[in-house]
């Protein structure tokens, strides 16, 4: 789901740009003036960043068809937080995206609105209501990955179809990503649950 | 999980990446939605790159140790950021 350069009109790309690094510098600023909870959370920070990167490399491909693998929008918003599992995801696109061209630098802003702020923030709102209504973390850990998956590709194809007065991309792009968040879903709903287990101390939840 | 036990995972993981990445994903002929909407509306990327390791390669390398290799850089790049925060904080 990382748009190239090429494929959003100058106007989404700039919007998208300017909404992205506003709301990282205010995140930026309200987790600076908080350094306790940081330096508590920096080295799972660290290492759910470390842990995105790869498995995003990490990708099934089916024939003829697309790939399955986890984008983790939902997984970091739910160990770290949204505000830190914005920034995560962002550190991860910007890796991919300056050091090895996967996504492209006018797309920036757009990648990390997708993946990064909605993929995580749904994630994270789906998680919790989940989690409170059902008490299940495998099942609100599903959920949460599939709504964030789907959302974030929903997101892609408006910005698509906005920059080329198209619908297209919002009907390609809706569904694909309907189903490729189940995919999502599984991952998120079995790490979580694993975590949950291993190291309930660790989930930013409890 | 202590940061030996993570890091032997993400070497493992690493490890293991380029047959997903590199083997499966082109016998099988990948691509993805945004490549669909990309064909329908007739889009096409920009020939323009900033770096050498474009698509997770190294110039001069097979494919699948360049994928194994970009794959450490990154975990490097991001690990590297992650102690910098960390000795902003305790300064």
């Amino acid at each position: 789901m990382h748009i190239p350069d090429g494929y959003l009109s100058p106007a989404v790309a700039g919007v998208t740009l300017l909404l992205t690094s506003g709301l990282l510098l205010v995140i930026i600023r309200k987790i600076s003036s908080a350094k306790d909870s940081l330096n508590k959370k920096i080295s799972l920070f660290t290492a759910l960043s470390a842990g995105i990167f790869v498995a995003q490399m990490i990708a099934w491909p089916i024939p003829g068809g697309t790939s399955l693998h986890l984008v983790g929008g939902a997984l970091a918003g739910i160990l770290v937080g949204p505000w830190l599992g914005i920034l995560s995801m962002s550190l991860v696109l910007l890796v991919q995206c300056l050091v090895f061209h996967d996504g492209g630098l006018t797309a920036i802003g757009a990648n990390i609105l997708n993946m990064g702020v909605i993929g995580v923030l749904a994630g994270y709102a789906v998680f919790k209501l989940a989690y409170r209504v059902s008490k299940k973390v495998w099942l609100s850990g599903f959920l949460a990955g599939w709504l964030s998956l789907t959302l974030a590709g929903l997101a892609c194809g408006i910005e698509l179809g906005v920059s080329w007065n198209s619908i297209i991309p919002i009907y390609v792009m809706g569904p694909w990503h309907v189903v490729l968040g189940l995919i999502e879903g599984l991952i998120t709903g079995s790490v979580v649950g694993y975590l949950a287990r291993k190291s309930p101390n660790i989930i930013g939840w409890s | 999980m202590s940061s030996r036990k993570t890091l032997l995972t993400l070497f493992i993981l690493l490890l293991l990446s380029p047959v997903f990445g590199v083997i499966l994903a082109e016998g099988l002929g990948y691509h993805e939605p945004l490549d669909i909407v990309a064909e329908e509306l007739g889009l096409s990327e920009l020939e323009f790159t900033w770096t050498p390791f474009k698509d997770y390669a190294v110039p001069g390398l097979p494919e699948w140790l360049g994928y194994i290799i970009c794959g450490a850089l990154g975990v490097l790049v991001i690990v590297s950021v992650g102690f910098i925060v960390k000795a902003l904080i305790r300064r």
